[in-house]
């Protein structure tokens, strides 16, 4: 017989992505055999994520205040927008440090498979923070698979007639990847979209 | 490409087998029934991952065990790999030398194979659907990135199915987007489709004028319905832009009816005899030696593409065919040098294929029983 608090958090735990019911339960031993403060410092950083972190009013991602700190930054180009499908997409960009711009989170991409339309999305959003007349380029940052091209497509039609240049982030053979580790899709599409030197 | 040895456990009605198959012929005689094409279907998924009749996954598991296995030695360009596949709790997991194989495409490194089956013969009498599935088999075969790229159209045109059923509460906008993403991914099913049937239908109409016994010459074509007659000679760009007018113009109509009316889904391939329909005027010989014609150029096709021959699984094919076109078959077969898989229910109409090399095996029950090579049929 297990003690039942201890039985509570390895239910919570293994209801994580990717943590089956044995790690949960290495997890709140670990929990429990730690130095007092571990825990309570845990459980104080989930119920502050919880709490403080929301979505930004402008673009989308994640803060803890009105306003993210890439919106906030006022070192970064108020000229191009970088839409994004997720902000763990926009975190992967973040990590290039070569993106100065500022950016508009979709959550989601646009699928009818999966119910979500337009409306589901923070496309009206994107359209309403235009009005300013600062943005001069948007980059479409959606995945290259089905629902991010057509999403990709649908922003495209909205957005050109508002006089913006619109780009689409390139597709093709990872840098620095081999070649023959390449998948044949992808080594085909690169194939097929060569350039002349 | 060669297969060393092929080990079974549970697939279908067959509990365990273990061959060691001939460089050339293996010949697997039973009465229907008995498991003969469950072991060429074992050999099918281990080099496809899909079942040869159509079927849900755990359909392939023995009744009453977890999961299935089926494993393959092969000699691959030189080396010797362990090719192995697993269903369970209906999902399969393939193996390379033990190790997961993580993408398909890793898998499909150099394995190919070639399946005829008596359904097959029926390909120019049956509908559309079926032609289209023999002809995409044999694409997949000849351009491996056409898994992705086919699985990418059905996504596309689901999405755009789906979108359609909103019926007049769709956005226009929202349906252009689609529009264009089914046509962008049609467009590379056309180009894929049409290089294969460039490569393939003048071998097979030359395939077909030495065994149809029939004057009038042969043809197959892949003309898709709605994009007129430039399709022979427009580039993918263009193509795309072909089937975005075809898709607008039938819009209303496709809103009506919830569902996309054109596009590489519902293309069909021609078969004609001297000009006239085939499924319409051959003769239910001329019909089956017309697919024969196609089968063998496939083979003869990924011969001279890849340089070498893929694995050949005939099922009870024999008895189909007229004992002159058999007879063709099977020396085709001897001659080809190719690594063959033949079964029957009739040891004598299969000779032709055997050689002193032949590994027969008896199918009975499930059970698969080598016979000693000093015992042949």
């Amino acid at each position: 017989m297990t003690p039942d608090p201890l039985n509570r958090l390895v239910a919570q735990l293994a209801k994580l992505p990717g943590i089956g019911e044995k790690t949960a339960q290495r997890l709140a031993f670990h929990i429990l055999r730690a130095p007092g403060e571990y825990a309570v410092e845990l459980s104080q950083a989930i119920r502050e994520v919880k709490e403080k972190v929301h979505l930004c009013a402008r673009c989308y991602s994640l803060t803890d205040s009105e306003l993210c700190g890439f919106c906030r930054d006022a070192r970064r180009e108020e000229k191009v927008l970088c839409v994004v499908e997720t902000f763990a997409d926009l975190m992967a960009l973040e990590r290039t440090r070569e993106y100065r711009g500022r950016y508009h989170v979709l959550h989601g991409v646009l699928s009818p498979l999966e119910g979500v339309g337009p409306e589901q999305l923070r496309i009206k959003e994107l359209l309403e923070r235009l009005n300013d007349g600062k943005v001069e380029e948007i980059i479409l940052a959606t995945n290259p698979d089905v629902e991010g091209e057509a999403t990709a497509l649908y922003l495209t039609r909205l957005l050109k007639p508002l006089g913006l240049r619109v780009s689409r982030i390139a597709q093709g053979l990872p840098m620095g990847g081999d070649l023959e580790y390449a998948d044949q899709a992808t080594l085909a599409k690169a194939l097929s979209a060569r350039r002349e030197l | 490409m060669r297969l060393l040895a092929l080990h079974v456990q549970d697939f279908r009605n067959l509990p365990q087998v273990s061959l060691a198959p001939s460089p050339h012929a293996t010949i697997a005689v039973g009465q229907n029934g008995q498991g003969k094409t469950n072991l060429l279907e074992a050999l099918y998924f281990l080099a496809t991952l899909k079942p040869l009749r159509a079927g849900r996954l755990t359909e392939l598991v023995r009744w009453g065990t977890q999961g299935a296995r089926v494993v393959g030695r092969f000699l691959l360009k030189g080396a010797e790999r362990e090719i192995a596949v697993e269903v369970s709790g209906g999902v399969r997991q393939a193996f390379v030398d033990g190790k997961k194989a993580s993408s398909l495409e890793e898998y499909f490194g150099g394995v190919s194979v070639v399946a005829f089956t008596p359904d097959d013969l029926e390909v120019v009498k049956g509908g559309p659907d079926a032609r289209r599935t023999f002809l995409d088999r044999a694409v997949f075969n000849r351009y491996p990135a056409f898994l992705k790229e086919s699985r990418d159209y059905a996504r596309a045109l689901k999405n755009r199915n789906r979108l359609l059923r909103e019926g007049p509460a769709a956005e226009p906008a929202y349906l252009d987007a689609y529009d264009e993403t089914l046509a962008k991914a049609g467009a590379r099913v056309y180009v894929r489709r049409r290089a294969l049937m460039a490569e393939l239908a003048p071998r097979a109409q030359a395939t077909f004028a030495s065994i149809g016994r029939t004057p009038e010459p042969a043809a197959y074509g892949y003309h898709p319905s709605h994009l007129g007659q430039d399709f022979a000679e427009a580039d993918e760009a263009g193509l795309v832009d072909a089937l975005l007018e075809a898709l607008a113009a039938r819009r209303k109509r496709d809103l009506e009816r919830g569902f996309s009316s054109v596009g590489p889904h519902v293309d069909d391939v021609t078969v004609t005899l001297g000009g006239r329909s085939a499924r319409a005027y051959a003769s239910q010989g001329q019909q089956r030696a017309l697919v024969l014609g196609w089968k063998i150029a496939e083979i003869e096709n990924l011969h001279a593409a890849m340089g070498f021959l893929p694995l050949l699984l005939l099922d009870d094919v024999s008895s189909e065919l007229d004992p002159e076109r058999n007879a063709y078959l099977m020396s085709y077969l001897a001659s080809s040098g190719a690594q063959v898989f033949l079964t029957t229910t009739d040891a004598t109409l299969v000779r032709g294929a055997a050689a002193a090399d032949t590994l027969w095996v008896d199918v009975h029950a499930g059970q698969v029983v080598p016979r000693p090579a000093d015992a042949p049929a």
